[in-house]
């Protein structure tokens, strides 16, 4: 195309002839080309001519790719876009060939060409640049090119998704009632959504009453098809009788949806693998999807007009590999952390809170009636009940609420469940389980013992969850189960005893109004202090800070404290019957800081981090005075919700507010962008069946995932081990019974010998790491035991005879109570079973897409991180940025990220002195910092500047400076050319002559005001670039030094002396890889997304980021998830071409003639074939080669006798 | 009579030492007569309440037929038991857990641990007076305030 179009500076005249020539010179006399043009293009390995790459023709699609639109409105119709153009091409070549024939003007029939080489080249792209203005199309249309790209297009709208026939989409509601697994669907949807039944002997009954009830009454079918003939009958009319009677084996009845079935439901936006799940239908009536509240928390849904969609697979093999693989049974837990999702919320987690209360106390009656809720009428199986006795026996029957839990872990008597748990609870002080708060959680044997159930033990993203701990322990099933119990209780119950909130809620007493006053008055007047000091410049500046800066600091921290200060008045004021205190302390919604903002104080409000900044002259606000800085001026906002605003503190709000919106708005968008990106980038990873992870085209990524290749969902340790061995073995103890003729337990002296070969025959050499951790835990768990073995059983009068004496008997009953409690062999083999078990079922299973699982949980999380961007970083004053920008600038290997901060390790971490010789050794000094003056001095003869050093700084910062190096530094420094010839002579110890060049070309006024300018900017020691360098001293280790530089000179830094250059860290993966190397690269893209991701509180699994920092480091340099950096990892066009971009990718893979072997998993969706990660990993290993005989097909306009006749 | 795995008399310490937290349960720190044990206990102070330097005797039992057969840990609501008439508080829960307390001394001493559905029980002395005690062991606690 682009050679068509020609140079127009020839003269008017010849125009056209030139144009006539270079045709020519083209293509060649006639259709020959010309054979003399060297060799230009290879491309498949095929020498090409570049004609190849012009149209002749033009292309023109069929009627179906270019529909007109009949219009109903007015007559005629509405053609496409495509048409269009085409038409206009057409009308232009007829008038060009008029204009030929006629003998029109060049200039005329040029314009006319050149009009007609624009049509044709917009009916490609109708965005293309470089148009005269003039010639440009008055309105966008869509050409081939816009039909393919952006979101809506081809690629991304239609190929990467598609739309779906049997679905639905409605709005959801909760529905305590209803199983963990199962969705309510309204019969409406029922009886349109169908599955292709295919009859069978065992079905064919039960199909005859499909058809016969037919398409109106819900179990019915809305089609039947017919095996033979493939005919597909409606049964809304008709004879349905008859048709059911002939029914026979291998017709498909299209039935309606019915209970039990198989149904994928699913709540966009789709952010993780548990955003979509199989669920078992329930039909009901009602017009809602409805479902167990316990499920919100994975689609992150809630009830205030959500809509979510529900789909219904159509084949067998979808039923059944949905319900094993989505099934919300099996995805309880998150792969981001392995910590449980579906988990008791809100209500369920406040009723079961107010029922362990330990003042509660329940009649018959109550206990009848909450047991009976736990009844499934639907259940296949009724089980008995069983009520335990009550704990108060006499003078009245009263039974406490922790007795009804046992009820819901273990309602019926045969159930083996038998849960043990030991754990602190939310709120923890000490003592054990005597503690006051009875916040010690005993459960043994299913039996709740001690402790009342919070958040931590009922709610999600906890380990120590009852219902994840029967998960591990009994199965998936024993945790839905109980789960599903615990919704039904806690709803009854706290509908009986009463849970609500009012304005008396809210209300403050007069104590705490006054406590709050006084807290309020003393920090206004600290801040008032602070600001005296300030305009009186008595405040110190912090290092790196101005003293603005550092007032705003130490304002910010004072009012701070305020409203913490604020809530935990409320917290010792509130009645322990206040309902949303009551909410806080269980965790189920809300925090101590919502209490403390509608009760006591609103709080700073900050505006991107600081006071809300002057939007007015001077102030923030017209209301006060220019200059103000007092709390009250700068947004704080001393009165609550209950109290009420005043007018400025109203504003104050709404400016704060509308930060959070508008956060909000920026955040979705940049986030979904970054989770597009991240699994574009990962989708295709699996691990494959030698444990290595592999990409589609078979490169691999990593050799094991993870570093141990185990499945990061199975960690069940709280620290992120596989096995929580204290856990196991308190199992282990408690259901391994013991017996009532008492079973010795191991002598101590045989016992590491036990130990090593019990696990030597369990483990077989398999997990050696993890079987060695296994038998350091058990040695050091049988030591306790050793006090046993040791304890005398006589007292000491009577040494060696066991006497009768009371002592005696005492020493010989202690012995006895202390060997109860000792390990024996069956708890020991027990014990190692169940690790072996657990470490075995850990391992990630081949074909598992960890890309996509590792993608999506980086990028699920980062959309609930707030936006706000600044942290303290310990050190007062030094920032880093955090949250979504942070994570972004890590995963798009940013050259010059907004924050660079090296943690440089001292050599001697624990000597101060040296911390500050090796700061004044990185931090940049100017000569101006350390010069009493700088003066200029004229003499007769002589003219020179003098420079005064100040000693006492320069022993004061413990530079290492003299009057060499000054010197030197001077003469070498770039801040001005003058100074390369400038003559220094040093005059005593701290005082300088420097002389300017002779030979300056500028007067000598203006070379001597030069250079005393320039000489303060002189750096005489420290590297350039680094602005400010901060001794950090550890708060947890106390004297634990070391230093944060803010630059990007790693390798000056690394290269200073008396840092350690082993631990001294960058937070610029791009640097280090450079300085470095790849590999310490990789660790530090690991290192700072762990660190991003846990200064906002979010749990993820390290061998995720490893696995994104593989992809980011595997090809030896540092490629971000961008577009440029996908281009380096995949070769697939329609991958690319998916992406971003999408018309460059194609035209590249066409002038290049690229072959795709649709491996990766956005070519094969693009297919619509089976992709090759998971369960389509399977390959047919020897195809049955059979010869596809095609007839070939002759078109229809080639047959002689439908031929026109022209 | 049978089943009986501990007998004394208390005198009540203290209540609710670090101020009452809850409204219907009371902690009590008692001491023993005879034996010298420590007991802490919670008792729901709205049906038997009691103050400090109440006396009262503790009798644990396995079981509360008079023929000492231990019950299953059923509960049948039509049972009468005559023992329980004989006193003013009656519970009934399990040990859960048996503590060595060493404090170095001669005689070891232990710690047996009882949740009546959440009340808890601690019983710390010599080991000699728990030796029948049992891990996961049922346990009825019969109460009755006495004036000596």
């Amino acid at each position: 195309m682009d050679s068509l179009s020609f140079s127009s500076e020839s003269d008017e005249d010849n125009l056209f002839a030139e144009h006539k020539k270079e045709k020519k010179i083209v293509f060649g006399p006639g259709e020959n080309f010309r054979k003399d043009i060297p060799v230009l293009m290879v491309r498949s390995g095929e020498e090409k001519h570049p004609n190849d790459l012009l149209l002749t023709r033009m292309p023109v699609p069929p009627v179906c790719i270019r529909p007109s639109v009949v219009s109903e409105v007015k007559s005629g119709t509405t053609e496409d876009d495509v048409t269009m153009k085409l038409m206009e091409i057409m009308l232009t070549n007829d008038v060009l060939r008029k204009h030929k024939r006629d003998g029109a003007p060049n200039k005329t029939l040029f314009e006319t060409w050149e009009h007609l080489q624009i049509q044709c080249a917009l009916y490609i792209n109708s965005e293309m640049s470089g148009l005269p203005p003039d010639l440009q199309p008055k309105r966008a249309m869509r050409a081939f090119t816009q039909r393919l790209k952006g979101k809506q297009g081809r690629f991304r709208g239609n190929l990467c998704g598609k739309r779906v026939d049997f679905s639905g989409r409605t709005v959801i509601s909760p529905d305590p009632n209803l199983r963990i697994d199962q969705v309510g669907v309204p019969i409406h949807v029922a009886m349109t959504l169908t599955f292709p039944e295919i009859v069978n002997a065992s079905n064919i009954e039960k199909m005859r009453k499909l058809v016969i009830n037919g398409s109106d009454v819900h179990p019915g079918a809305n089609y039947l098809v017919d095996k033979k003939t493939g005919n597909k009958k409606l049964l809304k009319y008709g004879k349905r009788d008859e048709l059911a009677k002939n029914l026979r084996m291998g017709d498909t009845v299209e039935r309606h949806l019915d209970d039990n079935d198989v149904v994928l439901f699913n709540r966009q936006p789709s952010l993780h693998k548990i955003s979509i799940m199989s669920h078992r239908a329930k039909v009901m009536p009602g017009r809602t999807f409805r479902f167990n509240e316990c499920a919100c928390t994975p689609y992150n849904a809630d009830f205030d007009g959500d809509e979510m969609n529900l789909h219904l697979p159509q084949t067998y093999e979808a039923k059944a590999e949905a319900s094993e693989l989505m099934n919300v049974k099996n995805n309880l837990i998150t792969p981001r952390s392995g910590e449980p999702l579906i988990a008791a919320i809100q209500d369920f987690i406040t009723g079961g809170y107010l029922l362990t209360h330990k003042d509660t106390f329940l009649p018959r009656a109550e206990v009848y009636r909450f047991a009976a809720a736990l009844i499934d009428a639907f259940a296949k199986k009724q089980t008995k009940i069983r009520i335990p006795p009550p704990a108060i026996r006499y003078p009245v029957e009263l039974w406490t609420g922790k007795q009804l839990i046992e009820l819901i872990i273990r309602p019926d008597k045969g159930s083996q469940v038998s849960l043990n748990l030991t754990t602190k609870n939310k709120s923890y002080t000490k003592d054990l389980e005597l503690c006051s708060k009875d916040s010690y959680v005993i459960i043994r044997n299913s039996v709740l013992l001690a402790g009342v159930l919070d958040k931590s033990l009922l709610g999600s993203s906890s380990k120590v969850n009852i219902f994840y701990m029967l998960m591990r322990d009994y199965g998936e099933d024993a945790a839905v189960d109980a789960m599903w119990r615990l919704a039904r209780m806690a709803p009854v119950f706290l509908s009986n005893r009463g849970f609500s909130i009012g304005i008396g809620d809210v209300r403050p007493s007069e104590r705490l109004l006054k406590e709050k006053g006084d807290l309020v008055d003393n920090g206004y007047e600290k801040c008032a202090q602070f600001i005296r000091e300030l305009n009186e410049g008595k405040l110190k500046a912090q290092p790196g800070c101005t003293e603005e800066e550092t007032l705003e600091a130490i304002i910010l921290r004072e009012l701070s404290t305020i409203r913490d200060h604020a809530g935990q008045v409320c917290l010792r004021n509130l009645s322990k019957y206040n309902a949303p205190l009551t909410m806080a302390v269980c965790g189920s919604k809300g925090s101590f800081i919502n209490i403390s903002q509608m009760i006591a104080c609103v709080g700073q409000q900050a505006i991107s981090g600081h006071r809300p900044p002057d939007g007015f002259e001077e102030r923030s606000l017209p209301h006060f005075e220019r200059k103000k800085k007092t709390p009250e001026a700068k947004g704080f906002v001393a009165n609550s919700f209950y109290s009420g605003l005043t007018p400025t503190e109203f504003f104050f709000h709404t400016m704060g507010g509308r930060e959070g919106l508008v956060d909000t708005a920026v955040k979705t968008a940049e986030t979904g962008y970054m989770q597009r990106r991240l699994v574009k980038c990962l989708e295709d990873l699996c691990a494959s069946y030698d444990g290595t992870v592999r990409s589609s085209t078979g490169d691999v990524i990593e050799f094991v995932f993870g570093e141990d290749g185990l499945d990061p969902s199975m960690m069940e340790a709280k620290d992120g081990s596989v096995v929580d061995f204290v856990h196991v073995l308190e199992h282990a103890k408690n259901t391994q019974k013991k017996k009532k003729e008492k079973i010795e337990p191991i002598a101590l002296a045989k016992i590491e010998e036990v130990i090593k070969t019990e696990i030597e025959k369990k483990f077989k050499g398999k997990y050696t790491h993890f079987a060695q951790q296994t038998a350091e835990f058990l040695q050091s768990e049988v030591k306790k035991c050793k006090k046993w073995e040791n304890e005398a059983t006589s007292c000491s009068k009577h040494e060696k005879s066991v006497g009768n004496c009371k002592l005696c008997n005492n020493m010989q009953a202690y012995k006895d109570l202390l060997k109860a409690q000792c390990l024996t062999r069956p708890q020991l083999l027990s014990f190692i079973q169940l690790c072996y078990y657990k470490v075995a079922r850990a391992i990630t299973e081949p074909g598992t897409a960890v890309g996509a699982i590792a993608a999506t949980s980086i990028g699920e999380p980062s959309t609930q991180m707030t936006l706000k961007t600044f942290h303290f970083a310990g050190v007062a004053s030094m920032n880093i940025t955090q949250g979504v920008p942070r994570i972004k600038e890590i995963i798009n290997a940013v050259k010059t990220i907004s924050t660079p901060i090296i943690t440089a390790a001292l050599l001697d971490p624990f000597d101060e002195s040296l911390a500050r010789r090796v700061k004044a050794r990185i931090e940049k000094t100017t000569l101006g910092e350390i010069c009493d003056y700088i003066e200029e001095v004229y003499l007769p003869n002589d003219y020179f500047l003098l420079v005064k050093l100040n000693s006492k700084r320069i022993r004061l910062l413990q530079l290492e400076v003299s009057m060499e190096s000054i010197s030197y530094a001077i003469i070498q420094s770039k801040v001005c050319p003058l100074m390369r010839g400038c003559k220094i002579v040093a005059h005593g110890k701290t005082i300088m002559a420097i002389r300017p060049p002779s030979n300056s070309k500028l007067s000598k006024t203006m070379t001597m005001q030069m250079l005393k300018y320039s000489l303060a900017n002189v750096v005489v020691k420290g590297i350039s670039s680094v602005n400010r360098c901060v001794i950090h001293a550890d708060e947890k280790k106390g004297d634990y030094y070391s230093l944060l530089v803010e630059g990007t000179d790693f390798r000056s830094v690394l290269s200073s002396v008396g840092v350690d250059p082993k631990k001294t860290n960058f937070n610029n993966a791009l640097v280090v890889a450079e300085v470095l190397g790849i590999e310490a690269a990789r660790t530090c893209i690991i290192n700072e997304i762990i660190a991003t991701m846990d200064a906002h509180g979010i749990g993820l699994d390290r061998r995720h980021v490893m696995l994104l920092a593989d992809v980011m480091t595997y090809r030896g340099e540092v490629l971000g998830i961008t577009r440029n950096g996908l281009v380096k990892m995949k070769d697939s066009v329609l991958l690319l071409a998916s992406f971003e971009k999408t018309m460059d990718h194609l035209f590249e893979a066409a002038f290049f003639s690229q072959r795709d072997v649709i491996h990766g998993v956005s070519e094969c969706i693009i297919m619509g074939t089976p992709m090759t990660v998971g369960t389509g990993t399977f390959k047919l290993m020897q195809k049955y080669e059979k010869k596809a005989v095609l007839k070939k097909n002759s078109p229809i306009f080639k047959r002689p006798e439908l031929a026109l006749s022209l | 009579m049978a089943g009986i795995i501990f007998d004394d008399i208390f005198k009540v310490k203290s209540v609710d030492p670090d101020g009452q937290k809850f409204d219907r349960v009371s902690r009590y720190f008692c001491d023993g007569d005879s034996f010298k044990m420590e007991l802490i206990i919670d008792i729901n102070s709205q049906i038997y309440p009691l103050k400090q330097s109440d006396k009262f005797r503790l009798v644990l039992a396995t079981t509360l037929r008079e023929d000492g057969l231990a019950d299953e840990g059923d509960y049948d609501p039509k049972a009468e038991y005559t023992r329980i008439k004989q006193y003013e508080y009656v519970m009934y829960g399990k040990v859960y857990r048996l503590e060595d307390d060493d404090t170095g001394t001669d005689g070891g001493k232990m710690a047996a641990y009882a949740s009546f559905g959440g009340l808890l029980m601690r019983l710390k002395g010599e080991a000699i007076n728990l030796h029948a005690f049992e891990v996961d062991m049922n346990l009825y606690l019969l109460m009755k305030k006495t004036d000596y």
